[in-house]
């Protein structure tokens, strides 16, 4: 099943922290031996400063503790230089008179929203320069990269106060987003996104490629905050589907769409946006295909209900082998995957209703079938949807079907209708034309 | 000796030349007034001959300008042409003064006009728009004495007639000729003395001049080295002749010049007889193949590598000169050898990297004396760009002008790779010294030769280049230095030579994509915007030919070039036009019927095909073109083997259009729907009229016949007429293409079928329909889902029975009245909403009409925007498909948009003559096209009107 993992084509869009998550449920899973995930692992973690876990891992993949699997040189003396370096930012870095200033709730109290009044106190009253503040920047960095992420996020949030610099201070801004995922406090990530996604589409970015591949990573970043957030099914539907983050998806992120369309499939109140969400699905079909892709397409461009089961069959292991969809929470003693049963549940609903839509008579058993439950099953779920007035059709239980009641629109209606319109648009045309010619009368009156 | 004889005469006029020289600046102006004034009386005589408003008559003092005899040895290109200007107007001022000596009106009006046209050169070399005193002076010197003439009438009455009526005519023309310079004139009544001072100035810098010009003269090592030449060598004194003689020959002339001990031949030789053959461009009477053997003989002798370079330059262009017109092409020989120059050019430039090419520097002047120990930048003028795309453009025309049957054509196609060699090698070079911008155009050239291969062609390619090049062709070896060898075999060997360096052979990479791809990303990065919307419209042609669709369209969504394309250049349109047609045929093999329609039903919606995609010449019924239209319209014809199948494609549109209007056709026999093809069903509708059904012949009658057997259901007859067309079998998957066709025209039988029967049924089971059409079962019931869920077939499925049930939803004659009726009414409503709009548009002070114009436009816009990202963009592609054509049409349906608010809906029709067809066709496209969007827009729009 390691055909539909995405991982390789997120990493690239995602921080190198962000990926540990991704690799972490890979190893979980158990798609990949264990040994490729610890060496991407400890590959990923050389470019960090968190040396103890690389250490950790080093030994893990190179035969345990016993003595020849013990981590080189090279990582001790890294090691040292980044205990050093940490040291020193707290004893004496360049920063350490803004620490002070910081920690103080006092003086803290003088800092007004106004950015140059704050520069120039600082600069008087406690000589803190830019260069302080600058280093302030390169502490949380350090930090981050150590993997103190509250540090970090905590840091970058006083830099953003201070900071002038524009172009750091979004960076600063990616930062504290990227901290605030990984330290799981999704309200404060995804109040950081949306205010870097205000300044990537506001800000006149220095070329369209730029900014394409910064609405790429807004993206990738957000899945995090949208699968776990409580609102994050909304939100990416939202995200997703603006014109200019739809069209960076069709250019350069096409595998994106899969969880466009789970997020779509399971939105009940979104249901509109699944004639906007095929079109693009079909459109990128050449480039991006999965099962859950696939299934909207055969149900909804060829209706091919067979096809769709099929493929449906096969979402359930793309999505558990997904590190955003196929997140585990454990009840007790059981461990259920929420998202795969909430979709599973909506696409049945799908293929139910469109199945519904085009018969007049159905065989329960048949439909059971392609609903993927047992017959009485289907009966109750049916029964149930019938109860709920959802369905209009009936059971005839003694052959085993479903009648369906087909409603067609009157052509009375339909004529009615259709000139409902034109009598409130002539009622606008005449009451635009009367008014002001009354206002004219009653002005030349006035006169 | 006869020679020593005959060598005499010819060293006398030189030595008079040279005393007439001293006379020039030393005698007094009388003398050589007098001197003058015969000969401009001569000048009378063969008035034709002076007609350049040069001054015959000082034949020996301004022999630079006389280029039919003596002394071509050098001394005439010694002054600049500054000062020779100056000089020969001050000469016409002179004979002017004589003139007025013996009162001549005639020589004098004679002058007068010489001196009017020769001003205009003075004024060219000066670099001002000053006009020189001297000039001004002379007016007011003849104002003076015409003056005096007028008034003495008594010596009026004498003159002759000619000569008076020579005054008259001076009288009007000076009258005419002096309100022009009013002003200066009026100065120089005023301060005469500036003006005398000035032009004594300027006299005594030029005498100066003239002096070191002698002095020059004497020194002149050319001529010493000539006379030298003819003392020496006797033996061949029968050829060395007089002057006059070895003119007539110069070649021969050249080679006896330089035909001595090489370390004779000093870089001012060389330099001088170059500098002397340039000037000599353009002038009557030097035969433009001469110059080039002239240039090529200099090309060997040249001393340094420097020089050798420039001199090749100087061949390139001259050769490039060769054929004036623009009708014509450059003869295939000269081609060559000019590919051959480009080369050694390369030779040169790879072998000393420290000669520079560059247009924007002015070189020094002794710059390419520099020999090839120099180790500085030695600047060379020269634009290789420039030498390589005319070179490309020569040979796409003689491919223009070659009759494609013949063996020349394919002869010449064949030495398409000697060029690409030119263009990798001048590509190579360009990288190597940084200049990016002007690689990457030559990369488009390349592009250009490369694009329109499908990889079977690619690799013939390859391999004829490839292949030793003497069995490429017998001639190709002895070009370049061994040709010219050839030529005057007589001549020393080249005093540099060049080693050959670049390579002379393309390398091609294995398919044609990658090379693609190469040159593209090199383009992309570095060209600039009319570079790069080409090479990315051959992109997607060379993807569309690759049969990769997706890539091929996304890159044009992506592009946005389809917004542009009617501000692009004509070839730059042509080539959309063709990348359009290519895509559309690339959509239809691979089975997407409605995308293959969107992209070729815009170049038939006009019926200019063959015009749109430049190959060949359209009449119009219409409008007659005038002559320059046609004569432009050839050179903008694509060469044959750059062709698309007119056939194919015409079968491709009418198949797709065929495949969609038929269930269409079939599905609105109650509701006149628009059609989706509007030249199909003209098509069809001719067809049906005809009396009688002939066999089919031609494309259209083929896919007419198919059409009629669709339309009854019967696919099997649709398909087998389709396929009997010869052209598939041009298809390179042509089973494949078939297949598919075959399938679809079984898809849309039975669509047709119900749509055109369904009424008739009560219930239709689905294994009768698999039968019927040969579809699986589950195909056709893929397809009526389909159309249930569309609501194209108002009925269900009866599954445990596998039926489809149909519901009757026939409507009665009075409801289907009543359908109408409402549709008109609503377009009443409409109209009134659009007079509203006009009307308050207009008056209302709130919302000035200017505004909302442009809130519609970019509403419009907007919409159009989003066709791209949501991508009916293919359709929405389709429609605003560009063309020349297409492009005023479409001006044509905005005009009929906003005319249409504004009252004058009939004016957008008629936008340009024969363009009234497709303005029309293109009207309600357009307006239909916005749509719904559009009525939202107008509600708002209203609203806030209602509430001013």
């Amino acid at each position: 099943m390691a055909e539909h993992d995405l991982t390789a084509r997120l990493a690239p869009h995602l921080d190198r922290h962000l990926v540990f998550p991704l690799l972490e449920f890979l190893q979980e899973r158990g798609l990949y031996p264990e040994e490729e995930i610890l060496a991407a692992k400890l590959r990923l973690l050389a470019g960090t400063n968190m040396v103890d876990y690389a250490m950790a891992i080093h030994r893990s993949l190179h035969g345990g503790a016993d003595g020849d699997g013990a981590p080189d040189d090279g990582m001790a003396a890294r090691r040292a230089e980044v205990v050093d370096r940490l040291v020193r930012i707290q004893q004496t870095g360049p920063a350490l008179p803004l620490y002070a200033f910081l920690r103080d709730p006092q003086l803290v109290q003088l800092l007004r929203p106004d950015k140059q009044y704050n520069l120039h106190m600082l600069q008087e009253r406690f000589q803190i320069g830019p260069d302080q503040i600058e280093a302030l920047y390169d502490d949380a960095k350090f930090h981050f990269e150590c993997g103190y992420y509250s540090d970090a996020a905590a840091y970058l949030y006083q830099y953003r106060v201070l900071s002038t610099n524009s172009d750091r201070s979004v960076r600063a801004l990616w930062g504290i987003s990227a901290s605030e995922i990984l330290n799981r406090n999704w309200d404060a990530a995804m109040e950081e996104l949306n205010r870097l996604k205000e300044i990537i589409d506001s800000k006149n970015f220095s070329s369209p490629l730029n900014q394409l591949q910064n609405r790429i990573w807004l993206m990738h970043w957000s899945l995090f905050i949208f699968f776990n957030h409580e609102n994050g099914r909304n939100g990416i539907i939202d995200l997703f589907f603006q014109d200019r983050y739809l069209n960076a998806i069709q250019t350069n992120a096409n595998h994106l769409l899969r969880y466009l369309a789970v997020a779509v499939v399971m939105n009940k109140r979104r249901r509109n946006m699944l004639k906007e969400l095929i079109k693009v699905i079909q459109q990128e079909q050449h480039s991006y295909k999965d099962p859950i892709t696939e299934f909207l397409e055969c149900l909804y461009v060829n209706y091919d209900f067979d096809g769709a089961q099929q493929s449906l069959m096969e979402c359930e292991q793309v999505i558990l082998n997904d590190p955003f969809l196929g997140k585990r929470i454990e009840l007790g003693n059981s461990t259920t995957v929420p998202l795969r049963d909430e979709f599973f549940e909506n696409a049945r609903q799908f293929i139910f209703e469109t199945y519904c839509r085009i018969h007049r008579c159905i065989d329960i058993s048949i439909l059971a079938e392609k609903l993927n439950m047992r017959y009485d099953e289907a009966e109750l779920w049916i029964m149930n949807l019938v109860k709920s007035s959802k369905l209009d059709a009936k059971i005839d239980s003694a052959s085993g079907t479903l009648i369906m009641t087909v409603n067609r629109v009157d052509v009375h209606e339909q004529i009615i209708e259709s000139l409902k319109n034109l009598n409130t648009r002539t009622y606008m045309l005449s009451q635009s034309i009367v008014e002001p010619a009354q206002a004219a009368q009653q002005a030349a009156k006035g006169d | 000796s006869l020679s020593q004889v005959e060598a005499k005469p010819a060293a006398a006029t030189m030595q008079s030349s040279s005393r007439f020289w001293g006379q020039g600046d030393s005698e007094s102006e009388e003398e050589e007034e007098e001197v003058e004034s015969e000969q401009g009386s001569d000048s009378e005589d063969d008035g034709g001959r002076g007609g350049g408003g040069r001054g015959t008559q000082n034949r020996y003092l301004k022999t630079q300008e006389d280029d039919s005899d003596e002394s071509d040895s050098g001394h005439r290109v010694i002054r600049s042409l500054r000062d020779k200007r100056n000089e020969e107007m001050r000469s016409i001022v002179d004979q002017m003064r004589n003139a007025m000596k013996i009162n001549d009106w005639v020589s004098l009006q004679e002058s007068f006009e010489k001196l009017n046209k020769h001003l205009e050169k003075v004024v060219r070399v000066n670099e001002s728009t000053e006009i020189p005193k001297m000039y001004i002076k002379a007016l007011v010197l003849l104002e003076d004495f015409l003056a005096e003439a007028l008034a003495n009438k008594e010596a009026k009455k004498k003159m002759s007639s000619s000569n008076a009526k020579a005054l008259n005519a001076m009288k009007q023309k000076l009258k005419k000729n002096n309100k022009l310079y009013e002003e200066q004139i009026q100065k120089c009544r005023e301060h005469p003395e500036s003006f005398e001072d000035e032009a004594a100035d300027d006299k005594d810098e030029d005498d100066d001049d003239e002096d070191e010009d002698s002095e020059a003269e004497i020194e002149d090592p050319d001529k010493i080295a000539i006379s030298e030449s003819e003392a020496e060598v006797d033996e061949e004194n029968e050829n060395d002749g007089p002057w006059e003689r070895k003119q007539t020959k110069k070649d021969k002339l050249m080679d006896k010049q330089f035909l001595k001990d090489p370390s004779e031949i000093t870089w001012d030789i060389v330099d001088k007889k170059l500098k002397e053959i340039v000037a000599s461009r353009g002038k009557k009477g030097t035969g433009r193949i001469e110059r080039v053997e002239q240039l090529t003989f200099l090309t060997r002798v040249a001393k340094t590598p420097a020089q050798k370079l420039e001199i090749l330059f100087h061949v390139i262009s001259a050769q490039f000169d060769v054929n004036p017109s623009l009708l014509g092409h450059m003869p295939v020989n000269v081609w060559k050898k000019c590919v051959n120059n480009m080369l050694l050019v390369l030779d040169i430039l790879q072998q000393y990297p420290n000669i520079v090419v560059e247009t924007s520097v002015e070189p020094e002047e002794k710059e390419t004396q520099k020999g090839a120990d120099y180790n500085g930048t030695i600047h060379v003028t020269g634009d290789l760009v420039a030498f390589l795309e005319r070179l490309d453009t020569e040979f796409f025309k003689t491919l223009q002008c070659t009759d494609p049957y013949t063996k020349d054509y394919v002869q010449r196609l064949r030495e398409e790779p000697q060029f690409l060699v030119v263009a990798q090698n001048v590509q190579d070079y360009l990288e190597r010294v940084g200049n990016l911008k002007a690689a990457a155009k030559v990369a488009l050239r390349r592009v250009e030769l490369v694009y329109y291969k499908p990889q079977e062609v690619y690799d013939a390619m390859r391999k004829l280049a490839e292949q030793p090049e003497d069995s490429v062709e017998e001639g190709d070896a002895e070009t370049g230095e061994e040709h010219q060898a050839l030529d005057d075999n007589r001549g020393p060997p080249p005093f540099v030579v060049i080693p050959e360096v670049v390579p002379r052979k393309p390398t091609f990479p294995e398919s044609g994509r990658t090379l693609m791809d190469g040159l593209m990303s090199l383009i992309y990065k570095y060209g600039d915007e009319r570079t790069k919307a080409r090479a990315m419209l051959c992109d997607i042609y060379h993807h569309a030919i690759s049969d990769e669709f997706s890539v091929a369209r996304d890159l044009l969504l992506m592009s946005h070039l389809q917004d542009g394309v009617q501000l692009m250049d004509i070839s730059s349109q042509i080539l959309f036009n063709r990348v359009m047609a290519q895509l559309g045929l690339c959509a239809f093999r691979a089975g997407l019927i409605n995308e293959a329609h969107g992209c070729l039903t815009e170049l038939y919606s006009t019926g200019r095909v063959k015009e749109l995609l430049a190959q060949g010449v359209q009449q119009s019924r219409y409008h007659e073109k005038t002559p320059e239209q046609e004569r432009l319209e050839r050179r903008r014809q694509m060469p044959y083997h750059m062709h698309i199948n007119l056939e194919l494609l015409e079968a491709t549109h009418l198949i797709c259009a065929m495949l969609i209007e038929v269930p269409n056709m079939a599905a609105s026999t109650y509701d006149k729907r628009r059609p989706m093809s509007k030249t199909f069903r003209r098509l069809l509708e001719v067809s049906e009229r005809q009396t009688f059904v002939g066999p089919p012949e031609n494309v259209r009658d083929h896919v007419m016949a198919a059409t009629r057997a669709l339309n009854k259901g019967d696919h099997q007859k649709a398909f087998s007429v389709i396929s009997s067309l010869e052209i598939w079998k041009l298809l390179r998957n042509r089973e494949h293409v078939l297949e598919m066709l075959k399938l679809k025209v079984k898809e849309e039988a039975l669509r047709t079928y119900l749509f055109s029967y369904s009424s008739c049924y009560e219930s239709l089971s689905l294994n009768q329909l698999t039968t019927m059409f040969d579809l699986s079962e589950q195909h056709a019931h893929s397809i009526v889902s389909k159309m249930m869920m569309h609501e194209e077939l108002h009925a269900s499925w009866d599954q445990p029975t596998k039926c489809i049930v149909f519901h009757s939803v026939d409507q009665t004659r009075l409801q289907g009245l009543l359908f109408q009726m409402a549709d008109k009414l609503s377009v009443l409503v409409e109209s009134n909403e659009r007079a509203y709009e006009a009307r308050t548009g207009g008056t209302l002070e709130g919302v000035p009409p200017r505004r909302r114009g442009e809130g519609q436009d970019s509403s419009n816009m907007g919409k159009w925007q989003e066709n791209f990202v949501s991508s009916q963009g293919r359709q929405g592609g389709g429609n605003r498909f560009g063309g020349r054509g297409g492009g005023s049409g479409q001006g044509g349906g905005y005009q009929r948009d906003y005319g249409g608010r504004g009252n004058q809906g009939s004016r957008g029709g008629y936008g340009g003559g024969s363009r009234f067809q497709d303005g029309r066709g293109r009207n309600q496209s357009g307006s239909s096209a916005r749509g719904g969007g559009d009525g939202g827009a107008r509600m708002v729009s209203l609203n806030r009107a209602g509430r001013v």
